[in-house]
């Protein structure tokens, strides 16, 4: 299965990615060369072969349940690119 | 010998019995990468004045009587997708600019209570997307045996200062080969730890199942020790459930009578650089002299089908992990008053590099409801077949003797057109994070025509790293432990 650039570019906005057009001439001969990669998944037969999960997961540890207070809520707001008392984000209402 | 060529023992030794100061040593080994960064650019953050500030203060404590741990003064680097307080931490990427993370990762945490003092962040391929250090976005880190040449990656920075003696120890991450890989083109030790054995608690994700935190060192005693001290299970990530096995580093032993070590019969046709196949011949004669017993193993599956299904997942999981990356709760951002969408596309197109942007596309076409059954879920269930297939392998064998690459370090910049070409070369280190297995890069000789470091790796069933170290412990002591490189000088 070829995916021609138009599929490509509609994947990449997906990722909130878009291209330059030479971007897309190269993700397009990726994409393609990779899906070529992987279908050769096709070869086998995998209807009974169930997905995998590490052994140890189906003993995922418990820890108690204790309330942990985060030591600076500064420090936080400093590593994040806007001013002021808060994370900021562009207006959504109208997406 | 100066302070810098000494190990990981020998610095903490001489700190904590005031033969040498955690200052001395914190400068020698400062002025060791001064020398050598013009060229080699391992490091992306250099932590000068906060490195000087806790040597003096583990100089301070041991003259108060007191004991800083293990690692009392010895410098380390750490790759720059650990997270460190206050410390800018990058992931070799534009998009976080300049943040600084308000938490301390596990491994780092663990560190510095054994009295380790952090030098640097190391460069690395972005987003640990790359195995040359040539997708850093901030320039490529070169080969301190060849200047000319990559050091490998991911973790490219950590493994060449290391290999150049900026410090003795430094950590990587390894989600298909960043370690081992490295390691071997650099010449030093490199240890994939079984999956969950170490907490990757801050370390920024690319593959969440196939992550591991692990340690660069130059022999194989110093990586015992550290990773006794990192091997400890997290309340924080719960996927470290490795108990109490951490005690497997507390004591190897060199005796290799009777170890079954396997070559794989279906690895035997693929071509290596006759520098590679020349090590493998003698490390065979080696361990075959120290009383093992060689044998062959089959792992069809895995000779067939693992780049595939590596990068099917890896994709997948990583264009999940980097959904986070979007402008407003880390460094780079751009003012965009058109929308929300907008301003997300606009700081994820500019702030990614194009091997991550590749990846990004294939992870979400791979996953999309329409092709997830046949390629995600697809590779989910080869990957059972591949981890079932490596536990066959180890009801015969204890080991895996292998190549880490099939060839030697490639000059800077030569790159094939074909990025699944350059995916095929990691055919021998990423099926060992699928199962979740461990494995050990160690310098197994030297290329005669170019005197490049040659390394091979030994790859075991889950949780038996300890017994891995113990074979490489026998391998070091017949072949000889690793030695400083020029570092461009």
């Amino acid at each position: 299965m070829k995916l021609d650039s138009d599929e490509v570019r509609a994947i990449a906005m997906e990722g909130r990615l878009s291209l330059t057009d030479a971007e897309l001439q190269g993700a397009v001969r990726y994409i393609n060369n990779f899906l070529e990669m992987v279908d050769r998944f096709k070869e086998l037969d995998l209807k009974d072969v169930e997905p995998f999960a590490f052994a140890e997961s189906v003993e995922c540890p418990l820890r108690e349940d204790v309330v942990g207070v985060f030591r600076d809520r500064d420090e936080i707001l400093a590593a994040r690119p806007a001013t002021g008392p808060f994370f900021s984000v562009p207006r959504i209402m109208e997406e | 010998m100066q302070l810098h060529e000494l190990s990981v023992r020998e610095i903490a030794s001489g700190v904590r019995g005031r033969k040498f100061s955690a200052l001395e040593v914190f400068e020698d080994c400062l002025g060791r990468s001064a020398a050598c960064e013009g060229k080699v650019s391992a490091l992306i953050t250099t932590t000068a004045d906060a490195g000087r500030q806790r040597a003096r203060r583990i100089d301070e404590r041991i003259a108060r009587g007191e004991d800083p741990g293990p690692l009392a003064g010895v410098p380390v680097i750490l790759k720059d997708n650990i997270c460190t307080r206050g410390v800018r931490t990058t992931a070799g990427s534009r998009i976080l600019g300049d943040w600084a993370p308000p938490y301390d990762a596990t491994v780092w945490a663990l560190l510095q209570d054994a009295g380790a003092v952090l030098l640097g962040k190391s460069n690395m391929d972005e987003f640990a997307m790359g195995n040359t250090c040539g997708t850093s976005a901030f320039g490529p880190t070169a080969n301190p045996w060849d200047v000319a040449r990559v050091p490998g990656g991911s973790s490219g920075g950590s493994a060449a200062a290391v290999a150049a003696g900026y410090v003795p120890f430094a950590l990587g991450s390894d989600t298909g080969g960043s370690i081992r890989q490295p390691a071997s083109y650099c010449g030093i030790c490199g240890l994939k730890p079984t999956y969950g054995m170490v907490s990757r608690y801050g370390l920024i994700a690319y593959g969440s199942s196939l992550d591991q935190i692990g340690p660069f060192t130059r022999n194989v005693g110093d990586m015992a020790l550290v990773m006794g001290l990192l091997a400890r299970q997290d309340p924080k990530d719960s996927t470290s459930t490795c108990g109490t096995r951490g005690e497997c580093f507390a004591e190897l032993q060199d005796d290799l009578k009777g170890r079954r070590v396997a070559l794989v019969r279906d690895f035997r046709d693929f071509t290596l650089d006759p520098g590679i196949s020349e090590a493998m011949k003698k490390t065979i004669a080696a361990l075959e002299r120290a009383g093992a017993e060689m044998m062959e193993v089959s792992l069809p599956t895995v000779g067939r089908y693992a780049v595939a299904c590596y990068y099917a997942i890896a994709a997948s999981e990583a264009h999940t992990n980097l959904a986070r990356f979007d402008g407003v709760r880390y460094g780079y951002t751009v003012n965009s008053s058109a929308g929300m969408k907008d301003m997300f596309q606009e700081v994820r197109s500019h702030g990614f590099g194009s091997e991550v942007k590749s990846r990004i596309i294939a992870g979400t076409c791979l996953t999309e409801p329409v092709r997830s059954e046949q390629y995600y879920v697809a590779a989910t269930r080869v990957r059972t077949l591949i981890a079932r297939e490596f536990a066959e392998a180890f009801e015969n064998a204890d080991c895996i003797l292998q190549p880490v690459t099939p060839s030697l370090a490639p000059k800077i910049g030569e790159v094939d057109d074909d990025a699944m070409k350059g995916y095929e070369s990691d055919l021998y280190t990423l099926p060992v994070n699928m199962a979740g297995l461990p494995g050990y890069s160690f310098r197994a000789g030297t290329d005669a025509d170019s005197g490049l470091p040659v390394g091979l790796q030994l790859v075991g069933p889950r949780w038996s790293d300890g017994r891995l170290l113990s074979a490489g412990l026998a391998l070091e002591k017949i072949l000889g432990a690793p030695v400083i490189a020029g570092g461009g000088n």
